[in-house]
This record gives C-alpha cells, structure tokens and sequence, in this order.
C-alpha cells in the first residue's frame, strides 16, 4: 500500500472517529436537556396538585345537599382527578426519562391540568394563562411534535367542555360554538413561534457540536503535522 | 509608538479573526472556491476531511489564516 493511499485512510478513520464523536456530544446534550425538563415536569406536576387540592379547599371546600353540610365535589375533584392526571407523567418520569412517550403525556397531562385549574376557578379567564405558562415550559425540550400533543389537548377539551358543559370552561353558559376557535387560534398563534424557538435551540446546539468536531479536526491535523520526536513528546507528557 | 499602534492592530485583528472565503484542494490538486456560508453548509464528514487532512485554506479579508484563527469566530 503507497504512504498516500495509507494516509488517505487514516483521514477517513480520523475523520469518521470525530464525527461519531459530535454526533455523540449532541445527542447526550439533547439526553440531558430531556431528562432535566422530564423532572422538573415531575416537581411542576406535584407543585399543581398541591396547589389544586389548596384551590378546591379555599374556594370551594363545602356543599350542601339540602340541611346537610358536605365535602364539595371540587375537593374530591382535585384530589383523585388531580392525583390521577399527576402519577402516570410522574411515574413515567421516574422510570423512563427522556423517553419519547414520557414527554407526550407530560405535555397532555399539563393540558389537563390547565383544564382542571380552570374548571376549578369556575372558567376564570385569568386561569386560561395556565396554558400559555404550560405551553412554554413544555418548549423546554426543544422537541416541538410535544407542543402539538399539548395544542390538541387543549384544543380538544375547550371543544367538548364548549359543548357538554361550558360553565365550567369559559364562565358563562350559552357562549358562542366557535368561542374554542378563538381560544385554539391564541395557543396556536404562540405555539408557532415556540416551535420556532424550539427549532433553533436545537440547531444551536448542533452548530455547537459541529463547531467542536471542527475545533478536534484541527488540533487533530496540527498533531499530524508534528514531528515525530515531537509526538513521543507530547505523549509522554500526555501518559 | 509605531511599535504600539501595530500591536494594537494585531490584537484588534486577532480579536476579529474569523474567515470569509475558503480554498479546498481534491486529492488531483484541483481547487474549489467557497464563501463562509457554502463552507459551513457542506456536510460535518467533508468539512471535518479537509480539516483534518489540511486541505482547506482560510481567507479573511484576502489574507490567508490559520484553520485555528478562521475558527475563532
């Protein structure tokens, strides 16, 4: 085999061995980035049913079945509704992090939760906020197909609830049938440009892995170019 | 003071370095001139080849520069 022909080959070695190497950078950076939104999704989801169980016994803690005083059904709502919205994502979050479905029925889980929060406060519109604060936390996995999950859910319920029971999501109960458009129309209107971001968080990211891979491909031609005496050197100096 | 102005030119270059045009060799010894832009969008496998093998050249304002001073910015 010619020395050039030797040569070319080891370029190819060395180059496929930095790629695999940015390659690898990147996907354990995006693995981090899943699995710290995966638990801080499991102390959000919590920090929810708290706060839900606190809401119902506030706002509306007592019923009254003719003389007969009662837990309100808001309480029993918050407590196993509310318990079982949060232990499944938890659950998940615990034993499969970073995984794909973890991240989906986090983002479904959150939806239900804006829609229980709301239901709770009696269709408050100040409560609708909850989605748009969900929808941006859940642009911390810089995975955008989780922002449609999130979009359909809530979209869904404002949907159904529109119809079978609209008290309960906008306050009032004879809204307009299109009133979820309206609503739908908002989160959709934020839900692109979190795709956006979403999009170029993760080619940042890629950009930085490259920018790596170009940085060890130089240092990699300036050792090739060293002298040998000087290679024994440097790895000596490195053992 | 002549001596200070051109080290405040040479760090202020150095400061500055980047690249805007590159010159690849093919293994026939045949050239190809790219823009930073064209450079960057070719696949991390080409780059990282003609990094590794010494084959890319970088131009910053028509001055030639290190691959390690072209990569600074």
């Amino acid at each position: 085999m010619s020395v050039s022909v030797q040569s070319i080959d080891s370029i190819a070695a060395a180059t496929e061995a930095v790629v695999r190497r940015a390659d690898a950078r990147f996907d354990a950076h995006r693995e981090e980035i899943l699995r710290t939104t995966d638990r801080m999704f499991v102390w959000l989801l919590i920090g929810q049913w708290l706060f839900a169980i606190f809401l119902a016994l506030t706002v509306s803690p007592y019923a009254w079945q003719g003389k007969e005083k009662t837990v309100h059904v808001h309480v029993w709502a918050a407590i196993f509704l509310g318990g079982a919205i949060t232990a499944f994502p938890v659950a998940l979050s615990l034993l499969r992090p970073g995984a794909l479905l973890t991240r989906h029925v986090i983002a479904a889980a959150q939806m239900f939760w804006s829609a229980l929060l709301i239901h709770l406060t009696g269709g408050r519109i100040e409560t609708h906020f909850h989605v748009f604060g969900s929808l941006a936390f859940l642009a911390f996995y810089r995975d955008w197909p989780v922002l449609i999950t999130g979009t359909l859910v809530v979209a869904a319920d404002h949907f159904m609830r529109g119809i079978l029971w609209p008290e309960s999501v906008y306050g009032i109960t004879n809204p307009e049938w299109w009133r979820f458009l309206e609503h739908a129309g908002w989160v959709v209107f934020i839900v692109v440009f979190l795709i956006m971001s979403c999009r170029r968080g993760l080619r940042d990211m890629k950009e930085m892995a490259e920018r790596g891979a170009e940085l060890e491909a130089i240092s990699e031609n300036q050792w090739r170019k060293s002298s040998v005496v000087d290679r024994e050197a440097a790895d000596r100096v490195r053992r | 003071m002549a001596t200070q102005n051109q080290q405040a030119r040479t760090t202020q270059r150095q400061d500055s370095v980047g690249y805007d045009r590159v010159v690849l060799r093919d293994a026939a010894g045949k050239t190809l001139q790219l823009s930073r832009k064209e450079f960057e969008n070719l696949p991390l496998r080409e780059r990282v080849t003609h990094l590794i093998g010494g084959t890319a050249e970088f131009f910053s304002g028509g001055v030639q520069v290190s691959p390690s001073d072209a990569m600074r910015r």
